[in-house]
């Protein structure tokens, strides 16, 4: 058991696994010396030297297909960018290489890569800094796409990315790196791709991820006062999409709403409410509620942000609309 | 001039294969049994056969939209790339790659890449982990002029250096990025290899033409690589055909140009006119050789089982479980 934050639970998931696999490498701009902008490399270079944890010149689309010729060739690399926004830079090799060569060279290599983002709002980092691009990823065959909600989850899901053999997109929200401390078991944790239901209710199923969890949590805890019973379900991934979880749950509850910080518009919240439209409609007793950001770039300032990034007050005021149902 | 005989029916037969594959391609497409894209890379055998003669089975090789030669000089089957194009099981990628996804991990032939400088990184990468890993193969990434001018080649090339990747960049330098002029972007040939140099890279610029003058350079240079440091080699050469069999060259060159230039400066007549008087006949035997095994190859790969296109829905990923619906 560790009390660990978010960020440190990153750093912890790389330590055990550049402990027990000499073929885990980590590289990335700031990884090395400075321990990441976000400390989530903190002292890994210390421990495990220069040759395993490599500060990288800015140079995103070198750096990810580069650790795509290690990965073919035995490493496993987990590719720090240090924004996501960043990553853009190299999707060529993430989309283009990465994501396909398993397909296209018809199984002669493997991708076990893990390529970690911290992103999202919250931070006041502005509009090149604080995107939420998990569903831009979960739209490439190819790709797994993971969005941890919490520490323990940050921990062995990072655990178990760095063990598959096909590339990760690991999607940090920075803005949870260092707000809650919490209890995480170091020696065993959940695994798989499963969503979790990270609060049971019955009135209506909340579908989430990332750093929307906490929030959604909050908002159920209020409108739980107000008579309305919430089950929350922390997705976890976003690809593969857990939806035997959702289906569930919906049978249960007959309402759903998908709360995201992706844009809205064309965001995976869609793809969630199309599968209910086409799988769930038998057990749905209103209509599908969304909460994605607006399709407005991410602005600087606290007060723009919240007028662009689903707040828990426009998260509750969607949620007691689906309630009077 | 002075060629020793073995090395010069060695290239010889390497880029006679690759004209005559090539060829064969053209006449499957004009004869409709095959489809999609294809880039010839007719009148630049001589950089492929030299560059790829200096390396060794276990060494690594990423290439261009136009790599089917470097495919054929690393060693890939010729049946199974015929296989590839014609979609069937046996190609080299299953079928599921095409004329521009030319995998074959056991030739050292690591692939083709479709985006113009795309498969430099993976280069690099591959020979770094290998040196990693206590071996001494190398890895060539081939790209175009075309490629030079993309971001992803200054990084890598830095990258390359700064982590001293036993990683060997051939640039294929033939005059024109589709339809665009070198000369115009970057001056004469050469330029890009002063561009290199300029930032501390081992560098050479040789006749691409002469395939004993670029296997010459790549042996110097692979020395160098293989000791733990990356090189670089432009090859200026020429590109006979249009830049893909569906590409209306008129409109930016004389439709005749690659052909009156192939008259004067065919890689494989001047390795030929080149060689000892003595060894000729075996030139001949070469020729026959070759096209009794294009022949062969091709009607095997057109008597394969086409690729199961059901299986087209497989193999997304490694990790079992994950499949094409998402279910985890």
């Amino acid at each position: 058991m560790a009390q660990l934050k978010f960020a440190e639970a990153v750093r912890a998931a790389m330590e055990a696994e550049l402990a027990s696999d000499d073929r885990v490498i980590v590289m990335g701009e700031e990884v090395g010396k400075l321990g990441g902008v976000f400390t989530t490399t903190m002292g890994l270079r210390d421990r495990f030297g220069p040759d395993r944890v490599l500060d990288t010149p800015i140079s995103e689309n070198a750096i990810v297909g580069w650790a795509i010729g290690a990965a073919v060739e035995g490493f496993r690399p987990v590719v720090e960018v240090m924004f996501s926004d960043f990553s853009l830079l190299a999707m060529d090799q993430i989309v283009n290489l990465a994501a396909k060569l398993h397909y296209m060279s018809n199984g002669q290599f493997n991708v076990p890569m893990v390529i970690r983002m911290p992103g999202s709002g919250g931070t006041n980092h502005g509009p090149q800094h604080s995107q939420s691009l998990e569903s831009i990823f979960a739209h490439v065959p190819g790709l797994i796409v993971a969005l941890p909600s919490n520490a323990i989850d940050a921990y062995w899901m990072l655990r178990d990315c760095i063990r598959y053999d096909d590339p990760v997109i690991f999607l940090e929200n920075k803005y949870l790196y260092f707000r809650n401390t919490e209890e995480v078991d170091l020696d065993d944790g959940s695994h798989g791709f499963g969503a979790k239901v990270a609060r049971p209710g019955d009135k209506m199923t909340v579908v989430t991820a990332g750093r929307m969890t906490p929030r959604c949590l909050e908002v159920a805890g209020q409108l739980d006062t107000e008579g309305i019973s919430c089950e929350v379900i922390d997705m976890r991934y976003i690809w593969p999409m857990d939806t035997a979880t959702i289906a569930e749950s919906v049978r249960k509850t007959g309402r759903l709403a998908i709360v995201h910080e992706a844009v809205g518009f064309g965001g995976w919240g869609g793809e969630v409410a199309g599968w209910a439209a086409e799988h769930a409609f038998m057990d749905l007793d209103a209509p599908i509620t969304r909460v994605g950001a607006a399709r407005v770039p991410i602005p600087f300032g606290t007060a723009n942000e919240d007028e662009v990034i689903p707040t828990g007050e426009r998260i509750a005021g969607n949620l007691r609309t689906l309630a009077g149902y | 001039m002075d060629i020793d005989g073995g090395v010069a029916i060695d290239l010889y037969r390497t880029m006679k294969l690759i004209r005559a594959v090539e060829l064969e391609i053209e006449k499957m497409h004009h004869e409709g049994v095959m489809t999609g894209s294809f880039h010839s890379s007719m009148g630049q055998e001589a950089a492929a056969a030299g560059v790829c003669s200096a390396l060794r089975p276990p060494d690594m090789v990423t290439s261009t939209h136009r790599g089917h030669g470097h495919a054929i000089a690393k060693g890939v089957p010729i049946t199974a790339i015929f296989a590839e194009l014609l979609n069937k099981a046996g190609g080299v990628s299953g079928g599921r790659g095409g004329s521009m996804h030319l995998h074959h991990r056991a030739s050292g032939f690591l692939g083709e890449n479709a985006i113009v400088g795309g498969g430099l990184p993976w280069a690099a990468g591959a020979a770094w982990a290998r040196r990693r890993l206590g071996r001494d193969d190398i890895a060539v990434a081939f790209t175009g002029d075309g490629g030079a001018a993309q971001g992803v080649f200054h990084e890598t090339l830095r990258l390359a250096q700064f982590w001293n990747s036993p990683c060997l960049f051939v640039c294929e330098n033939n005059g024109l990025a589709h339809s665009m002029s070198t000369d115009e972007v970057f001056g004469e040939a050469g330029t890009i290899t002063k561009m290199v140099a300029a930032t501390g890279m081992r560098s050479r610029f040789v006749d691409g033409r002469d395939a004993t003058v670029v296997r010459d350079a790549a042996i110097e240079l692979v020395s160098e690589v293989r000791k733990g440091s990356p090189a670089f080699l432009e090859c200026a050469v020429f590109r006979v055909r249009a830049h893909s069999l569906s590409d209306p060259e008129y409109r930016y060159r004389a439709k005749d140009s690659g052909i009156r230039w192939l008259e004067g400066n065919d890689p494989i007549v001047r390795l030929r006119d080149a060689a000892p008087r003595a060894i000729q006949q075996e030139f001949d035997q070469v020729d026959e050789e070759v096209r009794s095994a294009v022949e062969a190859a091709r009607a095997e790969a057109q008597a394969m089982e086409p690729a199961d296109s059901a299986a087209a829905l497989e193999g997304v990923y490694a990790t079992p479980g994950l499949g094409a619906d998402g279910a985890a």
